[in-house]
């Protein structure tokens, strides 16, 4: 049937982004794989550049997880938008009838479901090689689980603004480094809070505004650099 | 009151205009920070507290409070651009970025050597202030890179100016974010620069002089470079080569 092609609604056309992009990252499996190793490799290093110590590790431990986080997430965000301003398809997307905010809203939650979920899963097991106190993981969890999207979605802004620019591996970490500060700063205080037994409500809460701000106006800003590169 | 508005966004008559300008002020400049400096670092009375060190402090206070009005001025210089897509509004951005970080830097440089005497230490991660100063720095020399990076004039400028929005909002969480992880690392942190408001009035007389100073020379400083950048990108006009003409 040509004219159901032909006229999908907003809704089947961020599926369809969506389901795109998962599709993607799937065949390519080295913007995803690489990025996760880089958080894993970091991580590890830490210990041999500091101290093998048990209590040394677990006071430095959040920050180290944290930290690795922001850097990787960074480095897979360079993948976000790259391929498909190569291959064109970005231009389809601006050109779409649908709202660009939109799309790119699936584009983000495609990306973050194969670059940031991992980190989060993989999360407790690095925290117990970093001897983090066995109460926080839980907390460490949650709060990666708020922080990471939100780290994506701020990212994207940087992303879009970038994307026609050949090699801009550094610019990128220049832009998105500074802005990631709140998210790093409540994200480790949650898991601080929670090693030395202090209630960690606060910290969620205010990680999930910044996450419910992200989300709301990180997409429109996203997609109005997106028209200002791609033109 | 629009004729008066397009006017503004027009290059060739904000640089004949300020042709008008210039020399007037540069006199207030000149005289204005001229008489605070010599006031500030040869009249000032030293702190019972903090001896001589206390006078860079006029400097220091001048500059950092002046830094803070570049993001948003960017801001404001970016919606123009964005909205009525006025090139001066642009011109002046590109040189608010460099400038904004030079002064950023300059309150970091004034602030360690003040803090080197009074505190003993060239750099507390203890204070708020310090902190979030530094990252509006980093954010700063992050809208320059991106205008470097981008070459293409019409584009860099829009880019610019949404990351001047997005950094103006960000300046400000930052600010708070880092405020709430000091006070609940370090409560009521003993070192503040209102440790030297126990100065005289003079201290303060001298201050406010050398921040309308530290403001004429942003102006004079942003005026300048923008007549520079309406010069560089109006240069195949014919009102800019009648200029060159006669002015060789």
């Amino acid at each position: 049937m040509p004219q159901a092609i032909a006229k999908p609604t907003t809704w089947s056309a961020f599926m369809l982004t969506l389901k795109r992009d998962l599709l993607i990252a799937f065949k390519r499996k080295n913007d995803i794989v690489n990025p996760f190793m880089f958080f894993v490799i970091v991580i590890s290093l830490f210990p041999l550049a500091i101290s093998p110590d048990g209590d040394k590790l677990a006071e430095i431990a959040a920050g180290v997880i944290w930290i690795a986080v922001l850097l990787s997430a960074m480095l897979s965000m360079d993948s976000l938008f790259r391929a498909d301003f190569e291959d064109g398809s970005l231009e389809m997307l601006l050109l779409s009838p649908h709202p660009l905010f939109f799309l790119v809203l699936a584009k983000n939650i495609a990306h973050w479901l194969v670059s940031g979920l991992p980190v989060v899963i993989a999360s407790p097991l690095l925290a117990y090689m970093l001897k983090l106190p066995s109460e926080s993981y839980v907390t460490l969890m949650l709060t990666l689980l708020v922080g990471t999207p939100t780290l994506s979605l701020i990212g994207s802004i940087a992303v879009a603004l970038t994307v026609g620019l050949g090699s801009r591996g550094l610019i990128l970490a220049v832009i998105t480094l500074p802005f990631s500060v709140p998210v790093l700063i409540f994200g480790t205080l949650a898991v601080q809070a929670s090693a030395s037994g202090l209630p960690t409500g606060g910290y969620l809460t205010l990680l999930l505004a910044i996450l419910a701000a992200s989300l709301s106006l990180a997409p429109l800003t996203s997609a109005a650099a997106l028209r200002i590169s791609v033109s | 009151m629009w004729v008066w508005f397009a006017k503004l966004g027009s290059p060739k008559w904000f640089y004949e205009l300020s042709t008008k300008w210039l020399p007037w002020l540069v006199v207030a400049t000149v005289v204005v920070i001229g008489t605070a400096t010599v006031w500030a670092l040869l009249f000032l009375p030293p702190d019972y507290q903090q001896g001589y060190t206390s006078r860079i402090l006029v400097v220091h206070v001048a500059v950092a409070g002046t830094s803070l009005a570049f993001f948003p001025l960017m801001a404001v210089a970016g919606t123009i651009t964005l909205v009525w897509k006025m090139k001066l509004a642009d011109m002046v951005a590109k040189n608010a970025a460099a400038l904004g970080a030079w002064f950023s830097f300059i309150t970091l440089a004034t602030g360690s050597i003040w803090g080197s005497v009074s505190w003993g230490t060239w750099w507390e991660w203890s204070d708020s202030r310090l902190v979030s100063m530094l990252f509006q720095f980093f954010l700063l020399l992050g809208v320059v890179s991106l205008r470097s990076a981008l070459e293409e004039s019409d584009k860099a400028a829009k880019a610019c100016a949404l990351l001047s929005i997005v950094g103006c909002i960000n300046v400000v969480v930052i600010k708070y974010s880092v405020e709430w992880w000091n006070t609940l690392h370090q409560p009521a942190s003993p070192v503040s620069i209102e440790s030297g408001s126990a100065n005289g009035p003079e201290f303060w007389i001298a201050t406010a002089l050398m921040i309308l100073g530290v403001y004429l020379f942003l102006s004079l400083s942003l005026i300048l470079s923008t007549r520079n950048e309406i010069l560089m990108r109006e240069r195949r006009s014919l009102w800019v080569q009648e200029l060159m003409s006669t002015e060789k």
